[in-house]
């Protein structure tokens, strides 16, 4: 009895965090998506090491989380959460550089700035939302993913790029096809992990878990920050795997 | 003393009429036909071919009438061609407002809406329709249609020069291809720091190469020695191009195959028209020219013709095939990406624009029929204007 009491309690208390994260049951996804068959070299040796870790997590408004109305539920935060639990051991920070309506080239041009001068041993890139918005043409989008990707190879800096969000109401508008067929075509001509965000995420549309429409204003930021909360453990999921 | 339909090249309405159901079923994203389409096995697509056989067409067209009623009236109905495909353009970029809009006002996804105000067009409509008037706002779809305008602006002063120096023209055309692919010219468009999306200072040799090819023919002069001499040139480039282009849309399907020389040749420039796509469709003309013959009886037949109505009407059938595609793409978006639905979106989108064609041309037959003169009649010399 008494333990119910305080089951009953503390899930009162947590009600208010609760709501912004998911049960780990609602980050499902099929084996497939899950899949990592590259490494992250200097990532592993830091953490065999046992030196500090610095992660920057670059991109657009999905990376700022704005939906969720906080830094602290946006997927960088959630990320180092769980690759906290994954690794108790290391010290991790994951900074986060979302800044919202920047094409690749424009997050390059940070590069200097919010990436370098960080000292990263691990950045994520998130990009493409706002090329394919744009219409921006997918050979200077792919241009700039190269020139990243050799200037973080150049500086021992292991890269994972993420490709962009799915819902149906903007696939309906913008064809993302180009653009993710881009993406992870630079990713594998470079031998990187490709993060399928996109395709993780229209899964969970397809099973109804995160959905939408008819949704109230006042809910939708919750749900985004759920959403949010998945992406960051999927995310640790495959840096997990990654490290040999 | 236009040609009589006896003589007419039947392969360029049919295989401008196959360009226009490719055109249409590569704009819908994700569509398995799309795996059947020349983007998935050549290093061109159907854009290609359209431009082509366009300047092709025009050369043959207009060149008569300049022969026939001289440059001025040629030039009138050049340019009375650009008028028709401005009011197409317009309303396609009415339709493509109409959409967007619509999606917008209906968007309730937050983890969106920060990124999809960069949409230009949301943010300043009145500069977006300003700039769309002026062929310098080229959405997605809307891109093919402003290169062929321009072409048809300009296309009086390209006629008269192939008529007397095709050579010289063509050779022109050629040097401006060549500055662009060595100092990346391109033109400006909206918003700042676009360009457009088909570069015409490069598109345009496709279409000027068309044009005099065009202008051979009407004149007789075309050297079927010099074809076939070509011949085995052509069948090593295209062997080559499909092996490499079909390697890469296998490889995309199953990792296990080898994406060859992807490294090197990806990404494949289509905006300046990379001689990488240039090449083999250069290839593919010859292989036409000498084995599918202007009266091939393949063409002629029943099953072909839709697609050689559809090549017939082509400005209709285009506009339709943009609209469609956009509309197939929203439904494969809004409901599920099923096979069974990704067929019937193709079916019936195909079976919309060759059933069109196939009305358009009966209309326009009937136009062409003269009716008989009522007993009052009319005044004399205004026998051949367009009924109100």
């Amino acid at each position: 009895m008494r333990r119910l009491v305080w089951a009953v309690a503390v899930s009162l208390l947590a009600a208010p965090i609760g709501a912004a994260r998911a049960t780990p049951g609602e980050c499902e996804v099929p084996a497939e998506l899950q899949q990592v068959d590259v490494t992250l070299p200097h990532l592993a040796g830091r953490l065999a090491a046992k030196e500090p870790v610095t992660i920057v997590a670059i991109g657009g408004a999905s990376t700022a989380g704005a939906a969720a109305g906080s830094p602290d539920l946006a997927y960088p935060a959630r990320l180092r959460e769980a690759l906290a639990a994954k690794f108790p051991e290391a010290q991790i920070k994951v900074i986060n550089k979302g800044v919202a309506r920047q094409s690749a080239q424009q997050m390059l041009e940070r590069f200097p700035s919010d990436v370098l001068a960080e000292d990263p041993v691990l950045v994520v890139w998130e990009s493409g939302t706002v090329d394919a918005v744009r219409d921006i043409q997918v050979d200077d989008y792919a241009g700039a993913l190269q020139r990243g990707v050799d200037e973080l190879k150049n500086r021992a800096i292991d890269i994972i790029l993420v490709d962009m969000q799915f819902s149906h109401s903007t696939t309906a508008m913008i064809d993302f096809q180009r653009y993710l067929l881009a993406l992870h075509r630079v990713g594998e001509l470079n031998g990187l992990y490709v993060f399928p965000r996109f395709e993780m995420m229209r899964y969970w549309s397809e099973q109804n878990m995160f959905n939408f429409d008819g949704v109230v204003a006042e809910e939708r930021a919750k749900l985004a920050a759920r959403v949010y909360d998945c992406l960051g453990r999927r995310l640790a999921h495959s840096i997990r795997l990654a490290i040999p | 003393m236009p040609a009589s339909s006896s003589t007419r090249d039947l392969r360029l309405d049919f295989f401008r009429g196959v360009a226009l159901i490719f055109i249409f079923v590569d704009h819908i994203p994700e569509n398995i036909l799309s795996y059947f389409t020349l983007q998935a096995v050549g290093f061109y697509d159907a854009a290609e071919v359209f431009i082509f056989i366009s300047g092709f067409t025009a050369a043959l067209v207009y060149g008569q009438r300049l022969i026939a009623k001289g440059a001025l009236y040629a030039t009138a109905q050049i340019w009375r061609r650009a008028w028709q495909l401005y009011v197409a353009h317009v309303f396609l970029f009415v339709i493509f407002i109409g959409e967007v809009s619509y999606t917008v006002m209906t968007f309730n996804n937050p983890m969106y809406n920060e990124e999809m105000r960069v949409a230009d067009f949301l943010v300043h409509p009145h500069l977006a329709v300003m700039q769309a008037l002026l062929l310098e706002f080229q959405p997605t779809f809307l891109d093919i249609l402003p290169l062929y305008i321009l072409m048809m602006l300009l296309f009086p002063a390209m006629l008269l020069g192939i008529r007397y120096r095709p050579f010289a023209v063509l050779g022109g055309s050629f040097l401006l291809y060549l500055a662009v692919q060595v100092f990346s010219l391109s033109v400006a468009a909206y918003p700042e720091g676009a360009t457009w999306y088909f570069n015409p200072l490069a598109w345009q040799f496709l279409f000027v190469s068309g044009a005099v090819l065009g202008h051979m023919a009407m004149r007789g002069r075309t050297s079927p020695a010099l074809t076939h001499a070509l011949i085995p040139l052509a069948i090593a480039i295209l062997v080559f191009a499909v092996v490499v282009r079909l390697s890469w849309t296998i490889g995309g399907l199953w990792p296990a195959v080898p994406s060859l020389l992807l490294k090197e040749l990806w990404p494949v420039n289509k905006t300046d028209l990379s001689p990488i796509r240039l090449i083999p469709f250069f290839a593919t003309v010859v292989l036409v020219a000498a084995w599918v013959r202007p009266d091939e009886r393949f063409m002629a037949s029943r099953a072909a013709r839709p697609l050689v109505l559809a090549g017939r009407q082509s400005l209709e059938v285009f506009c339709l095939g943009i609209v469609l595609s956009a509309l197939g793409h929203f439904i494969l978006a809004q409901y599920q990406h099923r096979l069974a639905m990704q067929v019937a979106v193709n079916a019936v989108g195909i079976g919309a624009m060759l059933l069109t064609a196939k009305m358009l041309d009966w209309y326009k037959s009937m136009d062409r029929v003269p009716a008989p003169r009522p007993a009052v009649a009319a005044r004399p010399g205004r026998g051949d204007e367009a009924p109100l």
